[in-house]
């Protein structure tokens, strides 16, 4: 997104304007109120006297709250008015709008103020592909308010504007007319409600809590979060400011769903994917599990209401898979997209029980593991009966909806991602390696779980059984002799596809690699064709697809990263995984505490800066998880039993460390640490205390 | 009238218990129009046990649809979240509740081979 514009959002509601706080938007143009997937306002012009004004400052008060100064007249290098006008405006089930204007003359002032509005109601879809609607447009007065509205068959969304103060209403905007005594000022409060149809009915209620008690109550709700959460003391300045940067981040991620109240999960950015992703919501709830494990609790609950139940071509859904995508606007209601919710993620699945024993290490929340027992099985299920579509005993995927289903169904989903060494492409189905290593990881942790919480032994041999066998036949059949690495994926004849890639980080993280394998693997890691210097490349140099700012050949991702350095913590590898965090801290600073979602994978000597490569989305969900994951990793932090193991190892730029009232199953405990473990790219000194 | 409907109900009313709810307590109505006239079922689960019946009482979650529209989602023509968005189906009350009973609703009427009966693995024995 440009950074000339203003973006704010409470839940899946969002306002992006100019530094105006103007909306003008076109159809394929992305400023707007947002709410559920749909664009409620396309208009919102404030005019004094007939005159668009001119923005002095914009301050950013909260992520759900913006305030802008301005003055009338533009175009004029020097400001020198009589009149300021402030607009405070807070986001909730619409926006809440302070508009006050201060007269500075010593004489009073006649004003007409105006203020514009109008909406397409457009879908975020038809944003983005920039679609025409079909069905119609009304605008009316009801009760003092200004009522927009769009009408397809039974589908209806609204947009409710009033003013607290009297203001003549006509169908595209309000007007006020006004005198300002001298020295004065005037003031109005303008509500804008979006109404998302009948579905929402029940929710009605939650339109009276916005406003002033609502406000304080987020203000509140922040501060409280962020108390919650473990305090960090460090001698290194910057990793608190990235620390604290995060967890205002992820708070502002944070996305409720009507049927868990009063919960929320991290949606998977802002402010285009404030939705639930069964990938980005679980990866993001694990980073964060240490800090706030709350997250993965409403995430495994949420996900699991919406498990799949029975084959559905259109939305890619099988018994037992987990979601990847759930959308509201009005395409996804009229199933010109498959998103109510869309199953195309390969992955999903079996990191739910991944994020399921994980949370239960951490928690000893066993209550919510017997909960969701039947969920759990029938993840564990689809692995074996639904996700095998070569009949070759490995996880691949392939769409079913090919016109509108997800064509790679791994993490790296852009077209070219999956490619062998020489840069062809390989045909469907795909077998990647990371899916291999996420399934036999939710095997060996949901036999724990049939074991110790569900009582089910039998149950328990069968997946360790099945983990064994997987394991040792991916040894096999993904082990690249010659390179001494794991192939990206194996193609629909079994052969390897041959590149070297990020994805042996993902392998390590699951367990999946045999021990006499992992040094190799950690050499190809730390190498410099994989490590930049600043972060592991998703795409090694030299291989035919390579591009320091291709997206997912070549660009180092820090969520990619922060699995990296777990798994090379696994594998006793943690001075390598010390640098890893080094690497990415030190980016962080670059961009104020806040990882973007990648950058390029130049080496670090010749661009001295981490360079960002553009994307829609700031902040990123699991780039925002990426600091929480990288201090676990770098204290060395392992729930074992009712305790909670700390093996510090952290680069020696950090200095002392503390990381204090750490939550789970062992209450509150804090963790120290010292920076010992040099980050120069290719010497390694020992370790910390 | 024997539709898809009534067979769901009828199912779930001879079952008298469904271990895939066994976490689940609490009620939903059903109120099905067709034409002038509405039918409503109300279905009370506690720990699993289920009890199907017709009372027009108050519940935790309420679904109000054409009864085309139940059997359609019911027989998988109809996807019940695509058809809450456009409005043709309102879900009032505990949606946590209604997604839970809802995926009862597909579970019983898929024919694909080694499709787990009601879309969920059991506990082997």
């Amino acid at each position: 997104m440009s950074s000339d514009l203003v973006q704010i959002l409470e839940g899946n509601t969002f306002v992006v304007s100019d530094t105006r706080g103007d909306i003008e938007a076109s159809l394929t143009d992305p400023t707007g109120l947002f709410s559920f997937d749909t664009r409620f306002l396309s208009r919102w012009l404030l005019t004094v006297n007939g005159q668009r004004l001119n923005p002095l400052s914009v301050d950013d008060l909260n992520y759900f709250e913006t305030r802008f100064f301005l003055v009338p007249g533009t175009g004029t290098v020097y400001v020198d008015s009589k009149l300021s006008v402030i607009r405070q405006r807070a986001v909730g089930d619409g926006f809440r709008e302070q508009l006050t204007l201060l007269n500075h003359d010593d004489k009073p002032v006649k004003l007409a103020i105006a203020i514009e509005a109008d909406s397409d109601f457009a879908d975020l879809f038809e944003v983005k592909d920039a679609l025409k609607k079909t069905g119609a447009y009304h605008s009316r007065i009801d009760d003092g308010r200004l009522v927009l509205g769009y009408k397809r068959e039974t589908y209806e969304r609204e947009t409710l504007v009033s003013s607290s103060a009297p203001a003549k209403i006509h169908p595209k905007g309000l007007e006020f007319k006004v005198t300002i005594p001298a020295k004065g000022e005037w003031s109005t409060v303008l509500d804008v409600v979006a109404v998302n149809g009948t579905w929402m009915e029940s929710d009605q209620h939650t339109h009276d809590r916005r406003g002033a008690r609502a406000h304080l109550s987020m203000a509140r709700g922040l501060d409280k979060w962020i108390e919650k959460a473990p305090r960090l003391e460090c001698e290194k300045d910057s990793l608190k400011v990235t620390y604290r940067r995060s967890l205002i981040d992820l708070a502002a991620l944070r996305f409720s769903t009507r049927s868990l109240p009063g919960r929320s999960l991290p949606a998977a950015g802002l402010p285009w994917f404030m939705t639930m992703f069964g990938r980005d919501s679980i990866f993001t709830s694990l980073q964060a599990l240490p800090f706030t494990p709350e997250l993965a609790e409403t995430t495994l609950l949420a996900l699991g209401e919406r498990q799949g139940t029975h084959s559905d071509d259109f939305r890619d859904e099988d018994p037992g898979r987990i979601l990847h995508e759930m959308r509201y606007g009005e395409m996804t209601a009229f199933e010109e997209r498959p998103h109510s919710p869309y199953y195309g993620s390969a992955d999903a699945t079996p990191l739910y029980i991944v994020l399921l024993d994980e949370y239960e290490r951490w928690t000893g929340n066993r209550r919510l593991v017997r909960q969701l027992e039947y969920e759990a099985r029938a993840a564990l299920n689809w692995i074996n009966e639904y996700a095998d579509l070569m009949g070759n005993g490995y996880v691949s995927y392939q769409r079913r909806n090919e016109k509108t289903g997800l064509e790679n169904q791994c993490w790296k989903d852009s077209w070219d991602s999956i490619s062998y060494h020489d840069g062809r492409i390989p045909g469907f189905p795909r077998a990647t390696c990371e899916l291999q290593g996420y399934a036999y990881d939710a095997k060996v942790r949901g036999a724990r779980l049939a074991r110790e919480v569900w009582k089910d032994g039998s149950f328990a041999n069968t997946l360790e059984k099945e983990a064994a066998d997987l394991k040792r036949r991916f040894n096999r059949d993904y082990w690249v002799q010659d390179g001494e690495y794991f192939a990206l994926a194996l193609d629909t004849e079994g052969k390897q596809v041959d590149t070297l890639t990020s994805n042996l980080g993902h392998l390590l993280w699951s367990g999946i690699v045999d021990k006499s394998k992992a040094r190799a693997v950690v050499r190809h890691l730390m190498g410099p064709r994989l490590f930049s210097g600043w972060g592991i490349r998703t795409l090694a140099e030299g291989e035919g697809r390579y591009n320091p700012i291709g997206y997912h050949v070549g660009t180092v991702w820090p969520f990619d990263n922060s699995f990296a350095a777990w798994g090379l913590r696994r594998y006793g590898y943690k001075e390598e995984a010390a640098r890893v965090a080094a690497g990415i801290l030190d980016a962080a600073e670059f961009f104020n505490g806040r990882l973007p979602e990648a950058f390029g994978g130049y080496a670090r000597e010749i661009t001295l800066y981490p360079v960002q490569y553009p994307t829609a989305c700031s902040p990123q969900a699991w780039s925002t998880g990426t600091p929480l994951l990288l201090l676990r990793t770098m204290l060395g932090l392992e729930p074992v039993g009712d305790h909670l193991i700390v093996d510090p190892a952290l680069p020696a730029g950090i200095g002392h460390l503390e990381l204090l009232d750490i939550p789970g199953r062992w209450g509150r405990i804090d963790a120290y640490g010292r920076g010992r473990v040099s980050a120069g790219a290719h010497r390694v000194r020992t370790t910390t205390r | 009238m024997a539709d898809a409907t009534t067979d769901f109900f009828n199912t779930l009313q001879r079952r008298g218990h469904e271990p895939f709810l066994q976490n689940t307590t609490g009620s939903v109505r059903f109120d099905l129009s067709d034409g002038d006239s509405v039918e409503s079922w109300y279905l009370r689960v506690k720990s699993g046990d289920i009890a199907v019946s017709h009372k027009k009482a108050e519940a935790e979650a309420v679904v109000s649809c054409d009864r085309a529209l139940m059997n359609g989602m019911l027989l998988g023509e109809i996807n019940a979240m695509a058809a809450a968005l456009r409005g043709v189906l309102v879900a009032q009350g505990d949606l946590g509740l209604m997604l839970t009973v809802a995926r009862l609703f597909r579970g019983a009427y898929d024919a694909r081979p080694g499709a787990p009966e009601a879309g969920y693995s059991r506990r082997k024995k």
